[in-house]
């Protein structure tokens, strides 16, 4: 039991080992200001095998993990909701998530509206972190030029940015 | 961009993950944005122009004549 338990932690802390924890933690304590509400879209126990689209889910165990990891670096601050969305279609249908696994973040327990779709590793593991503390201290960065522009916008607007981690 | 407007939905996609959506809007290259799923563009764009390139992808008249984005801007044909 304990060499399973031990081979467990061996996996679970390879993915994203102790110290980045703690360095998450440590950043997270000084950076964040107010609540941030996470909502993972997922398909639990899904292998890790590469399926046909809308099938399977391989990286959902990982984006779990990543999600769990955010969450546990602030616990006070942040909460984390999880969405199995085979068994959950009508929140799905709510949300307008398509595909899994998503990580949406947002300031309170509504839906976020800033969303990573499937994995965000490399370098957009550190966009994941800026939108959490963006989101956390309500700080859009931008120009007042650009947020009067954006204020022309009377529909709901997608932005799908396509990224990959290198 | 979402924190400023309410309107916005900004979702940072997994090119490499969801091939299916990388083959429906042409991704070659990354970053490549697509706006409402119709309009997109290639590259990092400065900050005005991407807010420009948002307002032009979701139908809204720009007021002020804006600077041409530095990236190309392509309309998608479902």
């Amino acid at each position: 039991m304990l060499a399973l338990s031990g081979l467990v932690l061996t996996f679970y802390m390879a993915l994203i080992p102790e110290p980045v924890r703690q360095q998450l933690a440590d950043r997270f304590a000084t950076v964040l200001t107010g609540p941030v509400h996470l909502t993972l879209y997922t398909r639990p126990g899904s292998s890790r095998l590469i399926l046909p689209a809308g099938l399977g889910c391989p990286t959902c165990e990982d984006a779990g993990q990543m999600a769990e990891l955010l969450r546990d670096a602030a616990p006070e601050k942040i909460t984390l909701d999880v969405v199995d969305v085979s068994r959950d279609a009508a929140r799905v249908e709510i949300d307008g998530v398509d595909d899994v696994p998503t990580i949406a973040i947002g300031s309170n327990s509504d839906i976020g509206r800033i969303r990573f779709q499937g994995l965000p590793t490399g370098t957009e593991f550190p966009a994941l972190i800026d939108a959490v503390e963006r989101v956390s201290r309500a700080e859009h960065g931008l120009s007042p030029e650009s947020v009067a522009a954006l204020d022309q916008l009377t529909e709901p607007t997608e932005v799908l940015v396509f990224a990959t981690p290198t | 961009m979402a924190l400023a407007s309410p309107q916005i939905t900004a979702v940072c996609v997994e090119a490499n993950e969801f091939t299916h959506l990388s083959n429906q809007f042409r991704v070659r290259g990354v970053p490549h944005t697509v706006i409402n799923r119709r309009a997109s563009f290639v590259g990092a764009l400065p900050e005005p122009d991407f807010v420009a390139a948002v307002l032009e992808g979701a139908g809204v008249a720009i007021e002020e004549p804006h600077e041409a984005p530095s990236g190309p801007s392509t309309e998608i044909a479902n």
